[in-house]
């Protein structure tokens, strides 16, 4: 006769570096607070409280979830309209749509605010599986122009123009 | 009584300004068009609309904002009628019934019932909150920094209790919202905190910053990761727009009871529309003569609940605009839009600034008004939004986000610290954590510190004034209740589901 012992969860490693980064966060909050300078003379009740109050609440919640983690609870992952939840996580798309934040962050002053916006576009379609990279790069371009323009010039405020002559 | 009318009066004046309809104009289409699409919300819009709208004029932005939340609800229904797959948690109920009806032929029903109610509903709501605001600024003016800080814990409470997996997720996002909310100088002693030795901090983190880092680049990580293959079916708009009479007669009573629903519990510090919309549901199956068809594309399964969302919708304004409270993520953005023009809501708002928040008022009747007309004739044409190509859509949201940071000061540290707390947004989407919280803290927490050290400086160091003031007593107890309550159902309720398995 079989009988069904009750396996005891597996460990949620995902959850429990998150939970361990929670930990970590209230130990920055802490030591934080530590080095926030009290006037002597400040009588009331001080700019360290609440900072001390959040780290601690902080390390209460990562031990929580820590907890929780090595018992096999996991978060629930959010639902949304273009998302299928089941899915395994896609890290191509992730590596591609980081890159290309970091190459717009890099062309931003040097390229100028239309080439990097083009590249971000161009990136991140990619990362979503955009197949024709030529008509991304054109929508890319003429969106990026068109808000380039309607924001210097509409409405006046200033973004860098780079290598374009604008 | 007259004073409100004749107040009202007034801001019907400023709010029928030609330059003023036109920016409720552009508020609601904007509104919609976000509401249809998805990735990109009312609460991200708004956030993304603040740096551009610097230099306008207040009355103009915030009619415009106002024009962007109410029509966000609208274009929401849209989507969750005519695909299966809705965003927001508020709209799924819609989603049941609405795509069922559409499944059947009975789309362009399904869209008028949820346009109509959300109007009827909408207007309902927005007189009451005419009324209602004036008492609520009286019974404001008798708060002290006590009671307010009993009020914002309160609404801390509820908004992680409800929302969320878990309550140290809720409770941790919260926090990481307050903690970056400490990041700067401390108004009240003038020290530097957590800044980094960095001159650039010392300014404090800007919430525009934070909230589109979180909403559009961890939104985008997130969907990336997880990217849905395939199109989704949008369901072709059958029937006539013109409801028939059994489909009104049907209707009006659930638009009815889903506004008497809404629009208290969405001013509640409750965290939110998904409460009204769910209770409206199951009160509508229970009255309902035909129950059988709930499931199938019941009409009265989309009247009611897209009624108590619209309302529940005005109804987070009252504790906004007379209180300085926001409910929820979109309520909060708002709240620091207020600030960036150098406002703050509450009971001296009306007071001070009575054009502006009357104007804003009176502007919801025509906000209102023209979204029926643009939702229910012009439906055709939002319908074809929602045939755009996620690989471009998301990528020109990014752009955006990009831009309206980068906006803000020209700063590349800028747009480090959006990419930077996008992949946080992206962890906590994919870890279970809810990110309403981090905003509201965000923008909530430092009001709350101040009025806490407040209280305590008047009170000379004494906690239990607190507990002593009745009203700050009540508001804590209910807070109190708030948390404890949850778990305590949740604890019995897995204590019950143990015993089961065991007698198996």
């Amino acid at each position: 006769m079989e009988q069904q012992i009750q396996g005891r969860r597996p460990v949620a490693w995902g959850d429990l570096l998150v939970a361990l980064g929670v930990v970590g966060l209230g130990a920055y909050f802490l030591q934080g607070a530590y080095r926030i300078r009290v006037l002597p003379s400040y009588s009331n009740i001080g700019p360290r409280f609440f900072p001390f109050l959040v780290a601690f609440a902080l390390l209460a919640c990562g031990a929580v979830l820590c907890v929780q983690a090595l018992r096999g609870v996991r978060g629930i992952p959010e639902e949304a309209e273009d998302v299928d939840a089941d899915a395994p996580t896609d890290w191509r798309a992730l590596l591609v749509m980081g890159g290309a934040l970091v190459v717009n962050l890099l062309l931003m002053r040097r390229g100028g605010f239309i080439v990097a916006s083009t590249a971000l576009y161009l990136g991140v379609a990619l990362a979503f599986h955009e197949r024709n990279w030529l008509r991304a790069v054109l929508i890319g371009a003429a969106l990026s122009t068109a808000i380039y323009l309607a924001f210097t010039e509409l409405l006046g405020l200033t973004l860098p123009a780079g290598i374009v002559p604008l | 009584m007259l004073e409100t009318l004749e107040a009202l009066a007034h801001g019907f004046s400023i709010a029928l300004s030609w330059q003023n309809v036109l920016w409720a104009l552009a508020g609601v289409t904007l509104g919609t068009m976000v509401g249809i699409l998805p990735g990109i919300g009312p609460a991200l819009t708004v956030a993304l609309l603040l740096p551009v709208t610097f230099n306008l004029d207040p009355i103009a932005s915030f009619i415009m904002f106002a024009g962007i939340y109410y029509g966000g609800m609208y274009g929401g229904s849209t989507t969750s009628i005519l695909l299966n797959t809705p965003g927001e948690s508020a709209s799924i109920i819609t989603a049941i019934e609405g795509n069922q009806m559409a499944r059947r032929g009975r789309g362009a029903a399904a869209l008028a019932t949820a346009a109509i109610g959300s109007f009827v509903a909408g207007t309902i709501a927005t007189v009451a909150l005419t009324f209602v605001a004036p008492v609520m600024v009286r019974v404001g003016l008798a708060f002290g920094p006590a009671d307010y800080f009993a009020l914002m814990i309160l609404a801390f409470t509820t908004v992680t209790a409800v929302l969320g997996s878990s309550l140290a997720r809720g409770l941790t996002s919260l926090l990481f919202g307050i903690g970056l909310g400490m990041v700067g100088i401390d108004l009240q002693s003038g020290q530097a905190r957590y800044t980094l030795g960095s001159l650039e901090l010392l300014d404090g983190i800007n919430v525009i910053t934070v909230a589109v880092g979180l909403f559009a680049v961890g939104e985008t990580f997130y969907v990336a990761s997880r990217l849905r293959r395939g199109n989704q079916k949008v369901e072709a708009i059958k029937g006539s727009i013109w409801m028939n009479r059994e489909e009104w007669s049907r209707s009006w009573r659930p638009w009815l009871r889903g506004a008497l629903l809404g629009f208290p519990l969405g001013s509640l510090p409750a965290g939110g529309a998904e409460i009204p919309t769910f209770l409206s549901y199951t009160i509508e199956k229970r009255l309902s003569k035909n129950p059988e068809e709930f499931g199938k594309g019941a009409i009265e399964g989309v009247a009611g609940p897209e009624a108590a969302n619209n309302s529940a919708a005005a109804g987070v304004l009252v504790p906004l605009l007379t209180l300085g409270i926001p409910t929820s993520a979109t309520a909060a953005i708002m709240l620091a839009a207020f600030q960036q023009f150098g406002l703050q809501p509450g009971p001296l708002l009306f007071q001070r600034a009575p054009d502006l928040v009357w104007g804003l008022i009176a502007s919801l009747y025509v906000g209102n008004a023209m979204l029926l007309v643009l939702n229910l004739p012009l439906v055709g044409m939002w319908v074809r939004l929602l045939t755009i190509p996620r690989p471009l859509l998301y990528a020109g949201i990014l752009v955006f986000a990009t831009l309206g940071v980068y906006s803000l000061s020209n700063s590349i540290v800028d747009l480090i610290t959006l990419y930077a707390i996008g992949v946080v947004g992206f962890l906590m989407r994919r870890f279970g954590f809810p990110v309403a919280p981090a905003v509201i803290g965000m923008i909530l927490g430092p009001l709350a510190e101040q009025q806490f050290r407040r209280a305590l400086a008047i009170s000379q160091g004494d906690y239990s004034v607190f507990f002593t003031r009745p009203l700050s007593l009540t508001l804590m107890i209910v807070a109190a209740l708030a948390l404890l309550v949850p778990v305590a159902l949740d604890m019995r309720a897995k204590r019950k589901g143990r015993t089961v398995e065991v007698d198996d």
